[in-house]
């Protein structure tokens, strides 16, 4: 902190950037501690405001103060709560006061600091956190106006800047392409052949977009009639319907997404299965991804008219293009968040001065 | 720039569909002011204004429909692809479209207005009667114009469903296709133009007949089976489609080629008619020359 300064801002975090998962974990605080926390913070002489973000992927106090508190009496009620060595907290920790704290949360807010760069949920994550503080009556006038301003930093970078175009996460970049084939996602007709995590997540992004006909199909379902059947398990999970493997093909041509998803080790779905298919819904297109290793699908089906097929390297390769182009978009974000957070310290300057 | 002035006004609306397709080129790209988000919308329909304006200062010195060179139908043409799209742009936020079709009159409209052999002033010609014999015949032309129009954004639809499935098609990461209409969307719109223009062309082919059957001589063998063959042609596309006989890909691209033919019978029966007039632009060639 800014010695020669009477009211500065000041911030102590840990995230993804300094520590991994395991030391995050010991850092981070429990949701049912917060208030015994925030109860011990808010009782340190000379902090006048405080704040906490506390993320799966950050924990950050953020504070203000008109007289003096040192942020290592910050650090060190954090290592006493948490039972943490000073030194460990120390390490995996960081620093920052004044105008380094409002470029800080400018970059969190908008997505720039985050791992998955440029991902939105932060933003909903510190307004959550914001109101946690304000309705405590532990923010003040310096926090509200800093994460007011934040709010403002993150709407500007997003419609400014290319830091959230395109998708990353593969079921979302799933739901892209199924939306440049058939518009509305809420209404594809979805058949998941199989199990596994491209699978749930797909499921997940479609559900998330409003797609009301899932199917789910898988081999257990006809032969393992006495266990618990996964594509029931799903099905059930995400509100769609199961369908007999058996009977899958025959049916094929109401979907208009088909994922596959088995580990079958062979082709399941051949030239001649989607050729009939095509035959029962010529103009309108189907959109086929194979999600298995070894394929589950014939690559000769491309061929067809009105037939878009992707593997999960094609789908990958989409998600790495799209996640390259954010980050030649944070260099830029950041340095137009810096200059934004530069003016709005002057104006806290100033305004300080003036009274 | 005369604001009374035909060809100035002819400037001042390409240069603003030049203005909304560069500005809608940089939205798409995401390079976004805030100012600007409707720019593009704003500018076509500004331009589409002047566009009129022009259109009707040229009907007046010409007393009838502006038909009478290439710049008229050129224009005329792209004046109705500006209209058909501001109609469609009230049903579907298609702003890509709107990039494509200002590219587009900004390009062919400037390009027109460049050459100068493109607009003789033949209503300027001492033996020169009005343009159509009867209204019939002027109102004929504008609804075949106007239907050329359509089949014009008929075929940028195409070319847009076809982009759109080649990016789909190539697997890979592309910015100009995730910003482009779904192709299904595109396919179902295409079919709507294709109705429209159908419809359209069939209504202009009828008054058009009803003069004909009058007045055979007006119209040579050729212009009328030419005129014929492209209605039969769009007609047969378009109950192929709705049959689910042709579609996708094959769809969007005889769409095109028979946009293709559209405009060259035009230019074809064009130079024919100023080969039969060797230089000299009367009256009944000219009539003829514009029975669409």
């Amino acid at each position: 902190m800014n010695g020669k300064d009477n009211q500065s801002l000041f911030l102590l975090g840990s995230s993804h950037q300094v520590a991994d998962l395991s030391v995050r974990e010991r850092i981070s605080l429990p949701p049912d501690s917060i208030d015994e926390f925030y109860n011990g913070l808010s009782e340190i002489p000379g902090l006048d405001e405080c704040l906490l973000l506390n993320t799966c992927n950050r924990t950050e106090i953020y504070g203000a103060t008109k007289s003096s508190c040192s942020l290592g009496s910050i650090s060190q009620y954090l290592s006493e709560f948490r039972k943490l060595e000073p030194d460990f907290l120390q390490r995996y920790s960081y620093q920052r006061s004044n105008h380094e704290v409002i470029s800080h949360l400018f970059e969190v807010t908008s997505g720039i600091d985050s791992q998955m760069v440029g991902e939105t949920e932060i933003l909903g994550q510190v307004k959550k956190a914001y109101n946690d503080a304000f309705k405590r009556n532990v923010s003040g006038k310096m926090l509200n106006r800093l994460f007011q301003k934040g709010f403002q930093a993150a709407k500007w970078a997003r419609t400014n800047t290319g830091i959230s175009r395109g998708q990353v996460n593969l079921g979302n970049v799933l739901c892209e392409l199924a939306r440049r084939i058939f518009g509305k996602v809420a209404n594809c007709r979805l058949l998941v052949v199989g199990a596994g995590e491209v699978a749930e997540n797909t499921m997940e992004a479609f559900k998330s977009r409003g797609s009301q006909a899932i199917t789910v199909t898988g081999r257990t379902f006809d032969w393992c009639p006495l266990i618990p059947r996964k594509p029931d398990e799903l099905a059930e999970k995400f509100g769609g319907f199961a369908v007999s493997f058996n009977q899958f093909k025959e049916s094929m041509h109401l979907f208009d997404v088909v994922l596959t998803s088995t580990s079958s080790g062979q082709s399941m779905i051949d030239y001649k299965d989607i050729l009939q298919t095509m035959k029962k819904r010529p103009s309108k297109p189907l959109f086929l991804i194979d999600a298995a290793v070894p394929r589950n699908i014939d690559e000769r089906v491309s061929k067809i008219d009105n037939v878009f097929l992707y593997n999960m390297d094609d789908v990958s390769a989409i998600a790495n293009e799209n996640l390259k182009s954010r980050m030649n978009e944070v260099d830029r974000c950041r340095g137009a968040l810096a200059h934004r957070a530069q003016k709005l310290w002057e104006q806290m300057t100033q305004q300080r001065e003036a009274t | 720039m005369n604001v009374n002035d035909a060809r100035d006004l002819l400037w001042l609306a390409g240069g603003l569909y030049g203005l909304a397709f560069a500005i809608g080129f940089l939205k798409t790209f995401k390079i976004n002011w805030a100012p600007l988000h409707e720019a593009p919308l704003a500018s076509i329909s500004l331009g589409f204004i002047f566009h009129t304006r022009a259109l009707y200062i040229r009907g007046l010195e010409v007393h009838g429909c502006p038909l009478g060179n290439a710049l008229e139908r050129t224009q005329f043409i792209l004046w109705s692809l500006i209209l058909a799209f501001l109609i469609l742009r009230l049903i579907w936020r298609l702003d890509l479209l709107g990039s494509f079709c200002a590219g587009l009159a900004f390009g062919a409209g400037w390009l027109s207005l460049l050459i100068p052999n493109c607009d003789p002033n033949y209503w300027h010609a001492a033996n020169y009667q009005k343009l159509f014999s009867n209204p019939w015949i002027e109102l004929h032309a504008s609804i075949a114009i106007f239907s050329y129009g359509l089949f014009l954004l008929l075929a940028i639809v195409s070319v847009m469903y076809l982009i759109q499935r080649k990016a789909l098609l190539s697997r890979k990461f592309d910015k100009l296709g995730s910003f482009l209409p779904p192709i299904q969307d595109l396919e179902v719109a295409a079919m709507r133009l294709l109705s429209v223009g159908v419809l359209f062309l069939t209504i202009s082919i009828l008054v058009g007949g009803m003069h004909w059957t009058r007045h055979p001589e007006f119209v040579s063998a050729g212009k009328l089976g030419i005129t014929l063959l492209l209605w039969l042609g769009y007609t047969v596309v378009f109950f192929l489609h709705a049959t689910r006989r042709l579609y996708g890909s094959k769809f969007a691209k005889v769409t095109i080629l028979f946009f293709i033919f559209a405009i060259a019978s035009l230019t074809l029966v064009n130079s024919r008619t100023r080969e039969k007039s060797a230089g000299k632009l009367s009256t009944e060639t000219s009539k003829q020359n514009l029975q669409l």
